[in-house]
């Protein structure tokens, strides 16, 4: 089976000094991978270098088969932290979710039926078909953060990036979510998600991939998400790891 | 003429010189409101400034070797040089607020300094800045026309792509668009406004041509699909008004009122009632987002 992505050795970042190094992932269709860190740790780092908006500096990178400088830019969704948006934009939800159409629209066309179509199931999976006229500033944190993957998921992606995609979301929210990436995976959509959120993790992803400026552990969710992993993740930070709350040591021991 | 204002408002466009003023005022009125949509989406105020200065200099190149033929040419160069440069250095993070005022004060030092060698420096210096509609001659019209056509069509062209990018830029990247290459339509077609409506209103005034109508239409509407035609039919409107104004006043009280100047006039009061429009409506936010 074609690897949705496959990263060897990569590292990313700008000029001489690399923000993030020794990549070494592979994730299949229909896998979640979670991408946990500390603030800092390389996590959108590695998303914006997948869709090719970070520079890969060193090692090798492929994208459903593909180098990543001939991947098919329409095969990727892309959830941005929907607080970098200007909420006085004056497009309405429906408008926003029709953005994810545009590639296969292509220049000089306006939208189709098949368009529409896509924008109108897209709006359904994430529960937000009542609100499609609403300007979009006008939402809710959690339901902007929906909008935005209602418009990745109406590119029709194989594979999905997300952006810190809880943070911020009430249980209803945070619940409608989850429930829509489950549903995405059982299509085969490959997703890496990055998230503060280990208990999420637990819930949504197969795999997990531990960061902090270079790959600390990647693999199986319950082989990773070890108390010493997170230690060596974290620094001086309280975690929650099975219903139980750490408070991890620094480097140092302290 | 009578003193009925229906007589004000259409009688005096009968006369060649104000038909052909009115004709080029609505064609850049159309242009302008909707480019000047995607600046105040973008809120690229302060650069459509730089490229408004960074075209003077081409003006008054243009004008002291050609004349009014001479001033279309150099315009044009100038724009897509003012354009591209401006484009390249936000793209390379120079362009700071700082960065842009040195662009735009020195290109403006330049062209003045050019149109000081002529010898009716003063009154040419004056048309530059302040526009000359109502001399403005067929072949200009068509001009106008073709220049404000091509930066429409810049615009409409990339029109959606365009929109992603303001509203989400790290997402129109993530899509695939390249930012230099929108970055570049949309710049160029601010200059190729800028170009066309310089000989009307002014390279002083064009500002208020291509800002004003799309910051009355925010004021107006929340909604995208009608952004673009209110902005237009602002500009139209008042570029109708401003003209039947400043004739007025000169035909029935012997008051000279500059046309362009009049013209922004009427943006700006429109501007104030819409103002008034929002703050009856009750839904405070900012005035020109």
């Amino acid at each position: 089976m074609t690897s949705a992505l496959r990263i060897s050795d990569g590292a990313f970042g700008y000029g001489h000094a690399p923000a993030l190094v020794g990549v070494d992932i592979d994730v299949e269709p229909g896998q979640a991978v979670a991408l946990i860190g500390p603030n800092g740790a390389g996590k959108s780092t590695l998303l914006k270098g997948v869709l090719g908006l970070v520079p890969l500096l060193a090692g090798t990178m492929e994208i459903l088969g593909r180098p990543r400088a001939h991947a098919d830019r329409s095969s990727l969704g892309y959830l941005p932290q929907a607080d970098d948006l200007d909420p006085e934009f004056p497009v309405s939800l429906e408008q926003v979710v029709l953005m994810g159409r545009y590639r296969s629209m292509g220049w000089l066309r306006g939208p189709r039926r098949a368009d529409r179509a896509a924008v109108a199931t897209a709006l359904e999976a994430v529960g937000l078909t009542a609100r499609a006229r609403a300007r979009f500033g006008t939402l809710s944190g959690g339901q902007q953060q929906r909008g935005l993957l209602a418009r990745a998921i109406a590119s029709d992606p194989r594979l999905l990036l997300l952006d810190e995609p809880f943070n911020g979301l009430d249980q209803t929210n945070r619940d409608a979510l989850i429930e829509t990436l489950q549903a995405l995976k059982e299509r085969g959509v490959a997703i890496l998600v990055s998230t503060h959120d280990l208990e999420l993790a637990r819930l949504v992803c197969d795999r997990v991939l531990l960061l902090n400026g270079h790959q600390v552990a990647f693999g199986d969710r319950d082989d990773v998400l070890t108390l010493d992993n997170v230690q060596r993740t974290f620094r001086e930070v309280q975690v929650e790891l099975d219903q139980h709350t750490f408070v991890t040591p620094g480097h140092d021991g302290h | 003429m009578g003193t009925d204002p229906l007589d004000l408002l259409f009688t005096p466009f009968a006369l060649p010189f104000m038909g052909r003023a009115l004709a080029v005022m609505l064609v850049l009125a159309v242009a302008a409101g909707v480019v000047g949509v995607l600046v105040n989406l973008r809120g690229l105020e302060f650069t459509t400034d730089g490229l408004v200065h960074a075209v003077f200099p081409g003006i008054a190149v243009g004008f002291a070797l050609g004349g009014a033929q001479g001033l279309f040419v150099g315009a044009i160069v100038a724009a897509v040089v003012g354009a591209v440069l401006l484009t390249a250095a936000v793209r390379a993070a120079v362009a700071s607020d700082a960065g842009v005022a040195i662009v735009l004060t020195g290109m403006f030092s330049i062209g003045v300094l050019a149109v000081s060698r002529q010898s009716d420096y003063t009154g040419q210096l004056e048309a530059l800045l302040f526009g000359r509609i109502l001399t403005i001659t067929e072949g200009e019209v068509a001009q106008t026309l073709v220049i404000a056509l091509l930066a429409l069509a810049l615009v409409l062209g990339t029109l959606k792509e365009q929109v992603f990018r303001a509203f989400d830029p790290t997402g129109s990247a993530a899509a695939g668009y390249r930012p230099l290459v929108l970055d570049l339509v949309l710049n160029v077609a601010i200059a190729l406004v800028v170009v066309a409506a310089s000989s009307a209103v002014g390279n002083l005034l064009v500002l208020a041509v291509l800002i004003v109508p799309a910051a009355i239409a925010r004021l107006l509407t929340g909604r995208l699909v009608l952004l673009f035609p209110i902005a237009a039919a602002t500009a139209a409107l008042a570029a109708w008004l401003g003209l039947s104004a400043s004739f007025a006043a000169s035909v029935s009280s012997g008051v000279s009122l500059p046309s362009g100047a009049t013209v922004v006039a009427a943006l700006v009061v429109g501007y104030l009632l819409a103002l008034g429009v929002r703050a009856a409506r009750g839904r405070p936010r900012a005035v020109v987002a």
